[in-house]
């Protein structure tokens, strides 16, 4: 039987030529990623920003400046539209104490039968 | 004459020197791979851990139930979450295991979160009562109406605590018990996000003219707290030290840098009330001149149970000027706990928080067993 001989340690410039290679792989990995994926795009901006925000471009002024106006030149549609979520609420409020009226109301009707109940037993145990 | 070439350095020393360089090399290869599966996870962000349902909505406003695996919801007394409106709901609920309301909801309590939305261009005329005596109060009537009890607990968490304790103020009746997490109630002392806008220049917000104050602005305000650690050097260079951390770590740390960085655009009308009612030099909370709408805010009628927590390093909202509530409710059980304004509500020390909150919850309730 031949004895396998034992595989010689890597020597320092064969470990170097792989750690390039697996550089390589991982540069590859990374580039491909961008080419394809449009959030991994966003996540790497983010990270190189030191920030690991998900979903989003990290917040920064000139963006958002170009992305909307801080005051729309014509400000009374934002006016209705506010009111109207006021107005949206008040009917809430409505709706809430009608319901809570609603309730009471029922409350005291249980309450009344359960007394009459009560009554009417008495009435026949006499 | 001419110089003789130096010698070659010993092959020893250039061997240490090789397997040196390729050491660094391998340790920084590895944090890129590492950086590239937690930028290619899905990650847990953007939304709460625990299952909820939506029991109503107004504006932007959702107001969550937490449910239990079989979607039901807790049968024990009703806490209502009330978090600060310029940030994201969700740092209440971060992770499965690491959720402030879900560990509230696991000792018996029926919890509801306000969930205020981003804001758009409509909503910059939002004001300090639109908030106060419309969302906030119709969340606590609804809770009231579904959960079939009059008064409610309300934790509330930094801006979200000040609008807790105004509504507090002028519906006590509809209180049972009350935690304020970081509010701050004493404007005056420096320091925090209200000193940085102040700087940055926030007196210039328009309460009649209002403008949607852009996220990138409002982020750029908690930027200036600690500006070192927030440069873009600085930041980079965190990133890249954190690298080192297990996969399962940096995703947790993800899911906070998430919430951290996400901020959303503010309603300039309610920046304007509350600098010019509470911010510095104005102080009407302390002064006792605090109105909402054409109320006057009467802390005399902040009479339930009140439980106020302030973090040893918070520099958003600086503890002395939280603990200051034992000025304007002498009966309040004020706590400091060690820890930063975002850490002791979901980092990895936050369980103090938790327990004493659940502590403090359960001791109007005999319904209730701590966890």
């Amino acid at each position: 039987m031949v004895e396998e001989e034992p595989k010689p340690e890597p020597t320092l410039v064969d470990r170097w030529v792989e750690e390039q290679q697996q550089w390589q792989k991982t540069l590859l990995t990374y580039f491909d990623s961008l080419g394809k994926n449009e959030e991994f795009l966003v996540h790497l901006g983010n990270a190189m920003r030191g920030s690991l925000l998900a979903g989003k471009p990290y917040p920064r002024s000139d963006a958002a400046a170009a992305a909307a106006p801080e005051t729309p030149a014509d400000d009374r549609l934002d006016s209705i539209l506010h009111a109207l979520h006021k107005i949206e609420g008040q009917l809430t409020d409505l709706r809430l104490t009608v319901d809570e009226l609603k309730d009471s109301v029922k409350k005291r009707k249980d309450k009344k039968k359960r007394k009459d109940k009560d009554k009417d037993e008495d009435e026949d145990e006499e | 004459m001419s110089e003789e070439p130096p010698e070659p350095a010993p092959v020893e020393d250039r061997d240490r020197e090789l397997a040196a360089m390729l050491a660094l090399s391998q340790r920084s290869r590895a944090r890129l791979e590492r950086l590239y599966d937690v930028l290619n996870s899905p990650g847990h962000y953007g939304v709460g851990a625990t299952p909820t349902t939506v029991v109503y909505r107004e504006n932007k406003l959702r107001l969550l139930r937490l449910v239990d695996e079989h979607g039901q919801p807790r049968a024990g007394p009703p806490v209502l979450f009330v978090p600060a409106p310029v940030s994201r709901y969700f740092i209440i609920d971060l992770l499965p295991g690491r959720s402030f309301a879900g560990h509230v909801a696991a000792a018996g309590f029926d919890v509801f979160i306000a969930d205020f939305g981003t804001p758009t261009s409509e909503d910059r005329f939002c004001d300090l009562e639109y908030y106060v005596e419309g969302l906030v109060r119709r969340c606590v009537r609804t809770v009231s109406a579904l959960t079939q009890r009059p008064a409610i607990n309300i934790v509330g968490y930094c801006l979200g605590g000040t609008l807790s304790l105004l509504y507090s103020a002028l519906h006590p009746e509809t209180v049972a018990r009350l935690v304020l997490l970081t509010t701050t109630v004493d404007g005056d002392v420096e320091g925090g996000i209200a000193w940085v806008a102040h700087k940055m220049g926030l007196a210039g917000e328009s309460y009649d003219q209002p403008r949607l104050v852009p996220a990138a602005e409002v982020k750029s305000w908690f930027e200036m707290l600690s500006p070192g650690s927030n440069s873009l050097v600085g930041r980079v260079r965190d990133l890249w030290e954190r690298l080192d951390d297990p996969p399962e770590r940096l995703r947790d740390i993800r899911t906070m840098a998430t919430w951290v960085d996400d901020v959303v655009p503010a309603p300039g009308r309610l920046l304007a009330e509350l600098y010019q009612k509470f911010g510095p030099g104005k102080n009407a909370l302390m002064a006792g001149t605090a109105t909402v709408g054409s109320q006057l805010i009467d802390s005399t009628k902040i009479t339930m149970p009140v439980m106020s927590v302030s973090a040893e390093k918070d520099t958003i909202s600086p503890p002395e000027g939280v603990d200051a509530i034992r000025r304007i409710v002498p009966h309040a059980d004020v706590v400091r706990l060690p820890g930063g304004h975002v850490g002791i509500v979901a980092g990895r020390a936050a369980s103090g928080l938790w327990k004493r909150t659940v502590e403090f919850l359960a001791a109007g309730s005999t319904a209730v067993e701590g966890p």
